[in-house]
């Protein structure tokens, strides 16, 4: 059955279309390796590179007490690994609106908000997935998780809400400008942000307006409380920031992508 | 002297497919030759195995006394070719352009500049030389493609569908450029077109390819003289069609038509017109359009290989439903 | 026919190197007309070069570093990475070129098909050449120090030149064979491997574990070395000769590669 004829069969089910919506996007980002290998490439090429040429840089004054660097840089990677995954939601929305599925979902007798929820839903759950596989991959070559599974829940439940941060911020865009390559033009946007963090090295060895605009960044204040968890293990308030950093995103997100959307229906009926 | 384009048994191959199957040509001095078929019929592909951009998967070819593989260097010298869509950087301008194609096919900067501006006065792009080609009509990026062909003064010119997608105007002038240049050089042009017309027009001779095959060849006139009797094309309603056929059935043979067409080769010529109606009348069928059509190259095209060229590309779009349809 | 034989002495293929210099000419132009196909080439090395330097501001405290300025240590490199991307730029075009056709009119031509390879790699050398100025000047401008001097200079601008070469040659040989850009991902990720797997982000003595013998056998860490050590201490040629053979190293292999894949390109 195709998307369109099962969005039919759930008429007046808002919930089950987003279903639906969300398992398309997951398998049309699934048909598409050159989108995903890359996602999972860059991440773990860097944090194979970066353990093994800065695992000297533990032992400095000023480094929180990780035995490993590779234990240092597991947040990152997975925060890596959901911007480059998420963006494709945003890709994929605006594929949509040139190729005109999207005028025929808006045609069909679909709940305009099941078009959202089932794009950011499919990028919550890449994204979360995202977090278990490279946590996966990541132990075998020696990761460390202090505090165990209810860090990794932690890790796994801020990667689901970024996925709908980065996931909203892309369709937002998408259905601002109805151009794929405008919002993979943003891209270099996100990993300015993310480089101006301290999610590959401390801020404490930083300086100058690099260390200022690292701590002001809600990003570093995400990752450092991740940090803390794989460090001592868990604790309410730096899971409560972590959780609550990527939230802040997806709230904010959330809010232009629906926006976005209203402004775009705006020219066809309700 | 021997023939500018000679071809024997040219076969390509792409795996399974074979483009063109067996070809057999020559192109004689100072002649236009056409070459005459619809789209994917193998006439791009065999244009590019002669001008030395695709290796023959079997078969010899020679073009200005040279062989197309072992001599490709020589070969290249002697041809101008100018191909299909055009491609010409949108970036450069016109004389930028030509002074490029001068350069790679090393010819003196004094000399260049000169024959460039007699080339672009001779397409009429001498107003537009300085302009990025980005801002040409379709019409000017071929006349200056066949500028560009041109520079070299090659002995051999190659024009595959020079004139696809122009309007009929930008058409007309274009055919009255390659027939003053092959009038006033002598210049060997082959040319591969989808339109009748213009191998009508321009070609001394044609070949008319279908499926990687030459079906037909010789000069225009005598190859519509051997399909013979002219077409007598009516149209008439549907109810009446298989009437009609019945009806002219001693007429002469039934040819390919259209829809709600009857087309029949009509032995004995206009003179029989007459007791063609009179048997159309008589079995009580109203025809609502008649014409005698002496044969075309489109008959002679049909009489070869059952399909007729004119109007039988297919409806653009397909009417299909977009491709992103998912889960 | 003999009668159509010219005064412009057609039988001559065009002089290779007159060829070479117009089709680089040519593709400098095109960045001039429409600058936004160099954009990355430039911003990106000067963005790597800025976050790197930033965000590891504190790797030069690691005893091992043979310098305390966390800029002199990066601005070879993203001086490299921007060469790098200049070569690639180039092959692009011409990716883009076989896309549409116009390498077939040079392929029509009789100019020599070494000639034609050759403007490619002049214009990502002339475009490396720009990216050398710029990022360098990005460097200085935020501290890099040069204690080496102008033969530091002239040794980075060597092996700037060096990898856009090599990097040129790897990305045309691909973009021969594949005929089009989505030869893209596969020309950055040899690119990345090739220039990360190296000492771009710590001495030999700091490195650990796998990468160690990686960096040590992977010739491009010794072209970095040429390009660092103007910015690290004096320019010694036994830190410069290792690299300048593993330009000439790398430039061959990667131009049997290249040549292979243009003799696909026509019979």
């Amino acid at each position: 059955m195709t998307t369109v004829a099962l969005l039919r069969a759930h008429r007046r089910q808002p919930l089950l279309q987003a279903l639906v919506l969300s398992r398309r996007s997951v398998v049309a980002l699934l048909r598409q390796p050159t989108v995903w290998i890359p996602s999972m490439f860059f991440p773990l090429f860097f944090t194979a590179l970066n353990s093994a040429a800065f695992q000297r840089a533990t032992n400095l004054p000023g480094f929180p007490p990780f035995d490993s660097f590779l234990d240092f840089l597991v947040p990152a990677t997975i925060l890596q690994g959901v911007i480059f995954g998420a963006i494709s939601a945003g890709t994929e929305m605006a594929t949509d609106i040139e190729n005109g599925f999207f005028d025929r979902l808006i045609s069909s007798p679909v709940s305009r908000i099941s078009i959202l929820v089932g794009r950011l839903a499919g990028a919550a759950a890449l994204g979360g997935a995202q977090a278990v596989l490279f946590v996966l991959i990541l132990l075998p070559f020696g990761a460390s998780i202090g505090g165990g599974a209810v860090t990794v829940a932690v890790l796994v439940a801020t990667a689901m809400l970024l996925g709908v941060g980065i996931g909203g911020f892309g369709v937002a865009l998408a259905l601002r400008t109805g151009s794929a390559e405008a919002v993979q033009g943003s891209f270099p946007l996100l990993f300015v942000t993310l480089f101006l963090s301290s999610a590959f090295f401390p801020r404490g060895l930083m300086t100058g307006w690099y260390q200022t605009v690292a701590g002001v960044n809600p990003v570093s204040w995400m990752i450092e409380a991740q940090r803390r968890l794989l460090l001592e293990g868990f604790a309410a308030t730096d899971a409560a920031v972590a959780v609550a950093v990527a939230a802040g995103i997806g709230v904010v997100s959330v809010g232009a992508s629906l926006l976005a959307l209203r402004r775009r229906l705006a020219e066809a009926p309700a | 002297m021997t023939a500018p384009i000679e071809a024997e048994g040219l076969v390509r191959r792409f795996g399974d497919l074979v483009a063109v199957d067996g070809v057999d040509l020559e192109v004689q001095p100072a002649e236009v030759f056409g070459f005459l078929g619809p789209n994917g019929a193998g006439k791009s592909t065999t244009v590019r195995m002669l001008t030395t951009l695709l290796k023959p998967t079997a078969g010899r070819a020679r073009v200005a006394g040279f062989d197309v593989v072992r001599e490709a260097g020589r070969v290249r010298r002697a041809i101008g070719v100018a191909l299909q869509d055009a491609a010409i950087d949108p970036l450069m301008t016109g004389t930028e352009l030509l002074r490029l194609q001068a350069v790679l096919h090393g010819i003196p900067r004094r000399h260049a500049d000169r024959r460039g501006a007699e080339l672009l006065e001779r397409v009429g792009l001498t107003a537009a030389a300085d302009r990025r080609v980005g801002t040409y009509s379709g019409g000017m990026r071929r006349r200056l493609d066949l500028a560009l062909s041109l520079v070299h003064e090659p002995e051999v010119l190659f024009l595959d569908e020079p004139t696809t997608g122009l309007d009929p105007m930008s058409r007309v002038a274009l055919w009255e450029e390659v027939r003053a240049l092959n009038q006033e050089r002598g210049t060997t042009v082959l040319l591969t077109t989808q339109y009748l017309e213009e191998a009508d027009q321009l070609a001394g001779r044609i070949a008319i390819i279908d499926y990687g095959r030459i079906v037909r060849q010789g000069e225009p006139r005598a190859l519509k003289s051997e399909v013979g009797a002219p077409t007598l094309l009516l149209a008439v309603d549907e109810a009446h069609h298989a009437a009609a056929v019945a009806a002219l059935a001693g007429f002469g043979e039934e040819r390919p038509a259209g829809p709600g067409e009857v087309a029949i080769g009509l032995e004995g010529g206009a003179a029989r017109v007459p007791d063609a109606v009179r048997a159309l009348d008589a079995a009580g069928i109203s025809v609502n359009h008649m014409e005698l059509n002496q044969p075309s190259l489109d008959d002679v095209f049909a009489e070869a290989t059952g399909r007729r060229l004119e109007g039988a590309e297919e409806p653009a779009g397909g009417g299909g439903t977009p491709a992103a349809t998912g889960g | 026919m003999t009668a159509a034989r010219t005064a412009f002495d057609h039988g001559v293929a065009g002089r290779p190197l007159a060829v070479a210099a117009a089709l680089a000419w040519r593709n400098l132009v095109g960045i001039r007309r429409v600058p936004a196909t160099f954009v990355p080439a430039v911003v990106m090395p000067v963005f790597f070069l800025i976050a790197f330097s930033g965000q590891y501001r504190g790797i030069v405290e690691i005893p091992g570093f043979a310098t305390d300025n966390v800029l002199s240590w990066y601005t070879p490199m993203a001086v490299l990475m921007g060469a790098s991307f200049a070569g690639v730029g180039t092959a692009f075009s011409v990716a883009r070129d076989l896309e549409t056709g116009f390498f077939d009119r040079l392929l029509l031509s009789p100019a020599a098909r070494g000639a034609i390879m050759c403007g490619s790699l002049l214009a990502g050398a002339a475009r490396g050449l720009i990216t050398f100025a710029l990022v360098t000047a990005v460097g200085l401008a935020g501290g890099a120090a040069v204690p080496g001097g102008v033969p530091g200079l002239v040794s980075l601008l060597i092996a700037a030149l060096g990898v856009a070469t090599v990097a040129g040659l790897w990305a045309l040989g691909l973009v021969y064979r594949i005929k089009s850009q989505s030869a893209g991902p596969v020309v950055q990720v040899g690119i990345f491997v090739g220039l990360f797997l190296t000492t771009a982000q710590a001495p030999l003595e700091v490195i650990t574990g796998w990468l160690h013998p990686v960096a040590r056998l992977n010739p491009v860490s010794q072209i970095l070395e040429l390009a660092r050590q103007g910015f690290l201490e004096g320019v010694a040629w036994s830190s410069t000769w290792p690299g300048l053979a593993a330009i000439g190293g790398l430039a061959a292999v990667m131009l049997v590669f290249a040549v292979r894949g243009m003799r696909t390109l026509t019979p």
